[in-house]
């Protein structure tokens, strides 16, 4: 579908476009509208990715609704814009048609209190025993500093009552050493029938308190949001910068990035599949793996100073060039890695006990993935072909296009032969750039100021875990006026949950939980 | 929001674990449970604990390692600012565990706060709702400064007189290279 078959679509439905950009269309339409038009759109080719609020009151005296769409085969986004009324903000929801959207709109309601109608909207960022309905932290009226009661309120989740049925309740602090969530499960002896999560124990208000800093300081924040996917996230905001002041970047630096990216990927995928390993009881492939990660983190350390890649991106570029030799040495430390990893994936293959484990656990099917906008490892594994590194091209992926490695079974063991096939595609694609690797300069400074009239830089990056979506907004005097960060775990956790459910028992748990390896603080913010 | 950051690799309140006797002492320092509490970070201090089980670093080999219940824990270890959701926790957990208690912050989130501001979600550094013994600062600190700050508190209850400026420890580990 190309874009005037888009722009079609949404003459039909009474819209009128604002502006076009080259790869993001802007509409502008009424919340009356936004049922019948999200309808129309859904049956073309488009992937929702995220939703947020902003609050325009100080300038119009409305909320304004963010709506992001990536438009599949064009690689161009489309956002739909809605305006609310300042005197109780509502539209009608949206998540009936869209499934993904529930948590957004849960989000919006505890953050603005906007309300969607038409559903029920549990709280979900902000806890049991906080002030709802009197204080809403993401409105601009709110004080970052506002002291607020804590009380110990238990959690509302849904309670069974027949015979045999019991509760287990697991957290919010865990035997591992992993991050904080209350797990709920409900079972009729062992088998899971119902499993909720209650999360967001992490929730730093990052976004609020980046209300008002500059890019600059915005940029730690956004490195800091979460440790594994440090350099996704970073990535995303520059790219979401970049994409406001309208700079290109040097080739360069956009393909040390990709490097960075990939070898993020590799950290990360070699902890998964530690994490899958040990889940099952399966101790020789755990710390084998366990060990290849820390040669990566290693490698990572002396390419970039830093073991989750910190302080290396700049707006416009990078902070410091990588000269030559290290690229040498880091083909050469990665083709060692590849030839050891041989050996690990044979144990993991050749173990019928492993794979016995693996087989049927967790089953997310195709339906259910796309039902809840699953992304990353996790929907390639039950057969959904979306990647953004292809789909949205960004940084070098525009002259490379990656393997995309996708298993239809959707159970742990996809989900780890996915993992698996993409480590070997990795040490192939970062061999393929170090090979191309342009001269030049390797940042590109950006205009000092650049005022974007309240529309939104987007910024995308296909993280380890699945597509992460930063937007900011800055205001006349380029400082921050509005930061969501959507990343991959928010949309995977309710696989997660969808995938706990049913045929599992109460022990498959743990493995079902580490075959996504979720991030909590991307998710909590 | 960028405050300047405790330089000094790690830093120790002496006072609790000397006052400790030298039998729990002696006891103590054969041997160290660990238990692990995330109240607010970005799991970065997470993944480079993890690491020190890898075979690599193997904590074991010290006499230290990670438990699963507050109860059998002898140390405390407390990663990120702590947050609003989290408080009520943190306090439970370390009223489960026996004493005598040793704390150690990880990380600068726990350290000073770091880069989060104080807010309606995050109340700030951990020593003002725990008494802290070592402080082991870094963004994150690396395994290998982890594991420093674990064998320090080791040989603070296996010597009998500390002066500050005496304890120095050799690094058992390259970090990184």
């Amino acid at each position: 579908m190309n874009k005037s078959n888009i722009i079609s679509v949404l003459k039909k439905c009474n819209l009128d476009e604002s502006t076009i950009n080259t790869n993001h269309l802007l509409c502008n339409i009424q919340k009356e509208d936004l049922q019948d038009s999200i309808e129309v759109l859904l049956k073309e080719k488009v992937s929702f990715l995220t939703m947020f609020a902003i609050d325009e009151r100080s300038l119009n005296k409305k909320y304004k609704l963010h709506l992001i769409f990536l438009i599949l085969n064009t690689a161009s986004l489309l956002t739909f814009k809605v305006c609310l009324d300042e005197t109780k903000p509502s539209y009608p929801t949206i998540s009936k048609l869209i499934p993904a959207a529930e948590w957004f709109e849960r989000e919006i309601h505890d953050m603005f209190g906007i309300v969607a109608e038409g559903v029920d909207l549990l709280p979900l960022v902000l806890h049991g025993d906080f002030p709802h309905g009197k204080h809403f932290p993401m409105r601009k009226d709110f004080k970052l500093n506002t002291e607020i009661e804590i009380s110990e309120v238990p959690h509302q989740f849904t309670q069974p009552h027949a015979e045999g049925m019991h509760q287990v309740a697991v957290g919010p602090i865990h035997a591992g050493i992993i991050e904080p969530g209350h797990l709920r499960f409900c079972t009729i002896g062992e088998q899971i029938l119902d499993f909720n999560a209650q999360l967001f124990y992490t929730h730093k208000g990052i976004e609020k308190s980046a209300e008002g800093k500059t890019i600059e300081e915005g940029l730690i924040l956004a490195e800091h949001v979460c440790g594994m996917c440090s350099y996704s996230h970073s990535t995303a905001y520059c790219q979401a910068v970049e994409s406001l002041s309208k700079i290109n970047i040097p080739k360069r630096a956009t393909y040390i990035r990709t490097i960075c990216l990939e070898l993020e990927r590799l950290n990360s995928h070699l902890a998964d599949l530690s994490a899958i390993c040990s889940a099952s009881g399966f101790a020789i492939a755990s710390m084998q793996a366990a060990s290849f990660r820390e040669k990566a983190m290693q490698i990572t350390f002396n390419l970039t100073n830093h073991r989750f890649f910190r302080g290396l991106n700049t707006v416009g570029g990078l902070k410091r060039d990588i000269n030559d030799d290290e690229f040498k040495s880091l083909k050469d430390e990665l083709q060692n890695l590849k030839k050891e990893f041989k050996s690990l994936e044979k144990i993991i293959i050749d173990s019928d006990t492993l794979l016995d484990r693996l087989e049927t656990t967790g089953e997310l099917s195709f339906i259910q993935a796309k039902k809840f906008g699953i992304v990353g490892p996790a929907a390639r594994a039950s057969g959904i072909d979306i990647d953004l590194r292809r789909d949205f091209k960004y940084a070098g992926y525009h002259d490379f296009t990656p393997e995309i490695n996708i298993e239809t079974e959707g159970d742990a063991l996809a989900r780890t032969k996915v993992r698996v096939k993409d480590i070997y595609s990795i040490f192939d694609f970062i061999r393929k750039i170090i090979d191309k690797l342009p001269t030049g300069k390797i940042k590109e400074e950006i205009p000092e100021l650049f005022s974007s009239m309240l529309e939104p830089g987007i910024g995308a990056v296909e993280s380890a875990k699945g597509s992460l979506i930063h937007c900011l907004i800055l205001d006349k005097k380029n400082k921050i006026s509005r930061w969501h960060v959507r990343s991959a775990s928010y949309m995977n956790w309710r696989g997660v949950i969808q995938a706990t459910k049913g045929r599992n028992i109460v022990p498959d748990s743990p493995l079902v939980n580490k075959s996504f390896n979720l991030c909590y603080a991307c998710v909590d913010r | 929001m960028l405050k300047m950051l405790n330089t000094e690799i790690i830093r120790t309140e002496l006072s609790r674990i000397k006052k400790l006797d030298k039998n729990t002492k002696h006891a103590l320092s054969k041997s160290l449970l660990i238990r692990h509490l995330d109240t607010g970070s970005c799991n970065a201090e997470e993944a480079e604990l993890l690491a020190l089980s890898n075979p690599i670093y193997d904590l074991t080999q010290f006499g230290i390692d990670f438990t699963a219940s507050p109860r059998h824990a002898d140390v405390l270890t407390v990663s990120g600012p702590v947050t609003r959701h989290l408080k009520i926790a943190m306090e439970k957990t370390y009223n489960a565990m026996p004493s005598p208690k040793i704390v150690i912050a990880i990380g600068d989130g726990a350290c000073n706060g770091s880069i989060y501001e104080k807010s309606y979600a995050c109340l700030g550094k951990v020593d003002d709702f725990l008494p802290v013994d070592i402080y082991i600062p870094g963004n994150p600190p690396t395994p290998s400064e982890i594991l420093n700050g674990l064998l320090l508190c080791k040989e603070l209850l296996n010597s009998k007189k500390i002066k500050k400026s005496t304890v120095k420890l050799k690094l058992c580990l390259k970090p990184n290279k």
